[in-house]
């Protein structure tokens, strides 16, 4: 019962968080171009005023996808909360963003179809660094399940600090940030109108607005895991980590796709595989 | 309904479309977009994108060419939907209204809910002219601004 | 049933059926022939299931030994001739290297009669069931699709006199050398089995008779030659070197040889198996074998000849545990995993795409057999099973898809959705299952993914080559969901051959995905067993999986390494996207253009804009696929060179350990 209490909270209690998140995104993001930006609940009025609009649609297609965007979405993050096999965890987002992908080609649309292909290449950008992300937990704690990451007393941190770094990156992809925000963007209106996102609107634009909150909660919830111990830490972490994503989105310029691949993989990539050398050097306990 | 309505005064986002001005509207209007007007803070963002659009501000006399995108733009709309002419090409034709290409103002292709006029509008009469839509939108859903 | 009659259905009711079928030149007799071997075959191998593991030595074993014999040199002295009249010199060597020490070997040095007194014949454990059944089964839907196809295909190409009876002659007669495959325990069988297959590999893929077709057909026959002859020379070092007992597959993996006298004869088994699966640098025979009809691409080169491959290194893996060869085995299969994958994004032809993934999925399956542990060898088994399906779909679809729209181009089948939609649907569920979750596919990479970490070199290629398999699965699948703004897309009659298989696969991947845990309990945790003796890696429960192993961290000492909830994740995939895909419905209202600036072409649905001087332009999507840095001009340099140097390696290190100075 435990279990479906934690589920029904996160499921009501994280959109808000994420909202509020996106609010304080793009609060500060003003500030720092020296204007004053708009309300902190500005997404959420966004969010509304999308509900209301008429519901157009380009195919029926595109709606299928983006609720399973929205549902694997959701899951990704129970799994987080429910500690359960942090490997799961990432081919489950995983779907979600090849979902996302799927309905960003089901529409025969220049820019959407733009927009979808270069949310693969992102895709191709990140996932092995997340993999590997779970692949140093197992190195460290012997296991997979996120429930081992607060049992152990040492943090993440300690010994995993060159994916950490790598997952900073993954996390600037993740949140459309510059330089990685290719396949749709708040800003690139004059290149790509808005990518992926370009035949959506109304009802469904609101949908895609609540799966990125959740994503919000999910991706500053695996920063915060880098130090479960105490809960506190973790969220300073969190804290410092989404502060630090907004100053790179508003010190940089948007690159090419080729660019972030190779950017990823040869900072990304190395700085994971350092990490697996090191604990491929020390002996492991419990593998079975 | 009172929330969505409220949130539709709060977060009018827009797309700006120039039909064939000399651009001087246009960057008025982009003039209101940067930190020194900052019109971010009232949740006016610009997407360049007709189904993202609650607001469809126009520039520039309608010609025969124009005519055509303004009505396809238009049409992939979804309501609720304010339109605002800005300049006085926008609403009359301009310097240019007997041109043998001018068809005249906006309002002979799509139907026009605020006229911003000047030549060139400036961006306190533009910020005018939107919060002039919202209150239009406010009582057209009797809701208070 | 009386176990003679079982492995008489298995191996020789196909020969009889193809005898039968080449004969009697009706295309409803062929049908009906194919269907009724094809239920036979299915009833025989669910059979082989319930019987459990046998050991099986035929009655008149001196007569069987004779026609194997008689029949291994015909088949050589065929490759001879073809390499002859062919003027390929390769295929010519590569027989000669196999037909000169094999003579040598059976008469000169007295093999055969150490051949004839291995005992038992065949040997039926769990492992060989899991291959029979998917042989059955899964060869068996795609004979019956191939009935339609095949009439479709000589309509279309306007072939007058048919050649169908020659295809199916070879194609069921392959399903019974096969089986015979799987159940050989003696080498000299073993052996004729796999010629067996490479010939009717060499037949099929020249079927169209074209220059394409016979050139690689050829290239196919000498590549596997070169393991034929492989396989030659194990027989022999294992004959001089260990003894005249040891030409039986049991008496390898038994642990009662020495590991250093196995480990040249095992190494070149699994190299043998290496290039039957085609991993690199041996890739460009499967990718060749394109060219043939689809069936042929389906049975052989996905579903079940390449398996052979896999399923003898899988086999073998006891033989090479806990060496360096083992670790070389893993590299191999994990390099070649990586690097397909990676060039499957460049390919612009649908059933390319498809053999790079299918190379890539076995070098994963070779990779888990190198790793070699109980958890590994669970994720290949598994792998071997959900593959056999869910690749034999994609090349059903892929054929369905080219007789509807007349190509094999992944630009050509784009907007298929609103032409075709019940294809799609059933290709979008194909390519889902591949790689996403909850299906069987993701449960045993992530099952991989989760054993990789004892050779962490495997498990970081393994990531590589998972972040690029989404990419190019996701590219084509979006490619067909390109329709334009519009409605009422009627669902396309296809006829029965081709509708019934597809069906059946599509629900046996939801079925096999969702009862995976029995399927684990019941077959593939005995065939482990087989494989690898100490501990069970997985604990099956009501809703999942739960991977056993002590973690590092817990007090508790059965704590678990990880998890996978089967059933909430395919409640999940229901409510996210079956779900949606019933209910959600669009009114013709509420359909609007897509954006193009507004320079459309009146109509909602219009796919056409106003270019300059108002030319009315058709919108064009292309493609993305990357050539200049994933293309085979781009990464083959690199791909040969890696490969050929880790198959060096390999052979390397079991010189050295030969040598004694590992």
């Amino acid at each position: 019962m435990n279990a479906w209490i934690i589920a029904i909270v996160t499921v009501i209690v994280a959109p808000f968080i994420g909202g509020l998140l996106a609010g304080i995104d793009r609060r500060i993001t003003a500030r720092l171009q020296g204007r004053f930006g708009p309300p902190i609940l500005q997404p959420f009025y966004d969010f509304f005023k999308l509900l209301g609009k008429t519901r157009i649609a380009a195919s029926r297609l595109q709606f299928i996808w983006i609720y399973g965007y929205l549902v694997f979405m959701v899951t990704a993050l129970l799994f987080l909360v429910l500690k359960l096999d942090l490997l799961l965890l990432v081919f489950v987002i995983g779907f979600a963003g090849v979902s996302f992908a799927l309905g960003g080609f089901s529409s025969k649309s220049p820019y959407s179809h733009i927009g979808a292909n270069r949310e693969l290449m992102q895709m191709l950008a990140y996932e092995p660094v997340l993999l590997l992300f779970a692949l140093g937990v197992f190195a460290q704690n012997g296991s997979f399940l996120i429930s081992e990451i607060f049992n152990n007393p040492t943090p993440l941190l300690a010994r995993l600090w060159p994916i950490f770094i790598a997952l900073l990156v993954v996390l600037t992809i993740k949140l459309r940030k510059s330089p990685f925000d290719l396949a749709t963007s708040h800003h690139g209106h004059q290149e790509l109108i808005k990518g992926i996102m370009t035949e959506y609107s109304g009802p469904y634009y609101a949908l895609i607005q609540l799966t990125e909150w959740y994503e919000y909660v999910l991706l500053l919830g695996l920063v915060f895991i880098f130090w479960a111990n105490p809960w506190w830490a973790g969220l300073i972490v969190a804290a410092i980590a989404y502060i630090l994503e907004l100053f790179i989105d508003n010190i940089t310029a948007r690159m090419t796709v080729g660019w972030a691949v190779k950017f990823v993989w040869s900072v990304g990539l190395v700085l994971c595989v350092l990490n697996l050398i090191y604990f491929w050097l020390l002996p492991i306990k419990g593998v079975s | 309904m009172g929330i969505i309505a409220t949130s539709r005064l709060k977060s009018p986002w827009i797309m700006h479309f120039d039909n064939s001005s000399c651009n001087g509207c246009d960057i008025e209007v982009l003039a209101c977009l940067t930190p020194l007007y900052d019109v971010e803070r009232f949740g006016i963002v610009n997407m360049g994108n007709p189904k993202h659009t609650d607001v469809l501000v126009v520039t520039g006399p309608v010609n025969r060419r124009t005519a055509r995108v303004l009505k396809n733009l238009y049409e992939q709309i979804p309501g609720p939907k304010m339109v605002i002419a800005v300049g006085t090409c926008g609403i009359s034709g301009g310097v240019f209204h007997n041109c043998y290409n001018v068809l005249g103002g906006v309002d002979q292709v799509v139907p026009v809910d605020v006229y911003v006029p000047g030549c060139a509008a400036r961006p306190e009469a533009i910020i005018d002219g939107v919060v002039l839509a919202l209150q239009k939108l406010a009582k057209l859903q009797g809701v208070a601004l | 049933m009386d176990y003679n009659w079982m492995m008489a259905v298995a191996i020789l009711l196909p020969v009889v059926a193809a005898i039968l079928v080449y004969i009697l030149r009706q295309y409803h007799v062929r049908g009906f022939i194919v269907v009724v071997t094809a239920i036979a075959l299915i009833i025989n191998s669910i059979l082989f299931l319930l019987k459990g593991a046998q050991t099986f030595t035929p009655a008149n074993a001196q007569l069987w030994d004779t026609v194997v014999t008689v029949l291994d040199y015909l088949i050589l002295l065929f490759y001879i001739y073809a390499g002859i009249s062919l003027k390929n010199w390769l295929v010519l060597i590569f027989a000669l290297t196999q037909i000169v020490p094999l003579a040598y070997f059976e008469f000169g040095m007295g093999g055969k009669a150490a051949l004839e007194a291995i005992n038992p014949t065949f040997v039926v454990d769990h492992l060989a069931i899991v291959m029979t059944l998917v042989i059955s089964i899964v060869g068996s839907l795609i004979c019956i699709w191939a009935i339609r196809y095949m009439y479709d295909h000589e309509h279309h190409n306007k072939i007058e006199k048919s050649r169908q009876p020659r295809f199916f002659f070879w194609l069921v007669l392959f399903l019974g050398a096969m089986n015979g495959l799987v159940f050989a325990n003696n080498l000299i069988y073993l052996y004729f089995f796999w010629e067996v297959t490479t010939l009717v590999c060499f037949q099929l893929i020249a079927h169209d008779l074209n220059k394409e077709a016979v050139d690689n057909a050829a290239r196919a026959l000498w590549m596997n030659s070169i393991g034929g002859t492989g396989l030659i020379l194990a027989m022999i070092y294992l004959f001089v070197k260990v003894g005249p007992d040891s030409l039986s597959v049991a008496k390898i993996i038994s642990g009662g040889i020495a590991p250093a006298l196995l480990l040249l004869p095992v190494a070149l088994l699994c190299f043998t198996g290496m290039i039957k699966a085609a991993q690199m640098p041996f890739q460009t025979w499967l990718l060749g074998a394109m060219v043939a009809p689809t069936p042929v691409s389906a049975l052989l080169h996905s579903s079940t000849m390449v398996k052979a491959g896999v399923y003898l290194v899988v086999r073998l893996a006891p033989a090479f545990a806990g060496t360096k060869l083992g670790i070389m085995v893993a590299l191999v299969g994990a390099f070649t995993f990586m690097a397909a994958s990676g060039l499957a994004i460049s390919q612009t032809t649908g059933k390319r795409v498809l053999a790079y993934s299918t190379i890539a999925n076995l070098g994963l399956i070779i990779a888990c057999a190198g790793i070699n542990t109980p958890l590994s060898i669970s994720a290949a088994i598994l792998l071997i099973i959900f593959h056999a399906v869910s690749k034999g779909l994609m090349f059903l679809c892929a054929g369905t898809i080219e007789h509807i729209v007349w190509s094999r181009e992944i630009d050509d089948m784009e907007g298929l959705a609103a032409k075709a939609p019940m294809t799609t649907t059933i290709f979008t569920i194909g390519v889902l299952s591949m790689f996403l979750p909850p299906f069987g596919m993701l449960l045993a990479k992530w099952m991989a993914l989760e054993a990789s970490f004892t050779i962490p070199l495997a498990g970081i290629l393994f990531v590589i080559a998972s972040a690029a398999t989404l990419v190019f699965w996701a590219k084509w699948l979006g490619r067909l969901l390109q329709v334009l703004p519009k409605l009422g897309s009627k669902i396309e009659s296809l006829s029965l051959s081709y509708t019934v298989p597809l069906w059946v696969l599509v629900l046996s991947i939801f079925g096999l995905g969702l009862g995976v845990g029995p399927v684990y309990e019941g077959l593939v945790k005995n065939a482990v067993a087989n494989v690898i003796a100490s501990g069970q890696a997985l604990t099956t429960s009501a809703t999942g999986i739960v991977v056993n192993g002590v973690s590092a961290v817990s007090s508790n000492p059965s704590f678990a390494v990880g998890s996978y909830p089967v059933w909430p994740l395919f409640a999940v995939f229901a409510i996210g996207i079956l779900i949606p895909f019933i209910f959600v419905a669009i009114k013709p209202g509420e359909l609007r253009p897509v954006y193009l600036c507004g320079e459309q072409v009146e109509g909602t649905d219009s796919d056409e804009w106003y270019s300059t001087a108002d030319a009315k332009t058709k919108v064009q999507l292309g493609g993305f696929y990357f050539k200049g840095a994933l293309g085979e001009a781009a990464l083959n340099p690199w791909t040969y060179t890696l490969s050929i140097a880790l198959l060096v390696i390999m052979f390397g290190v079991v010189f050295l350990a030969i040598g004694g100075a590992i």
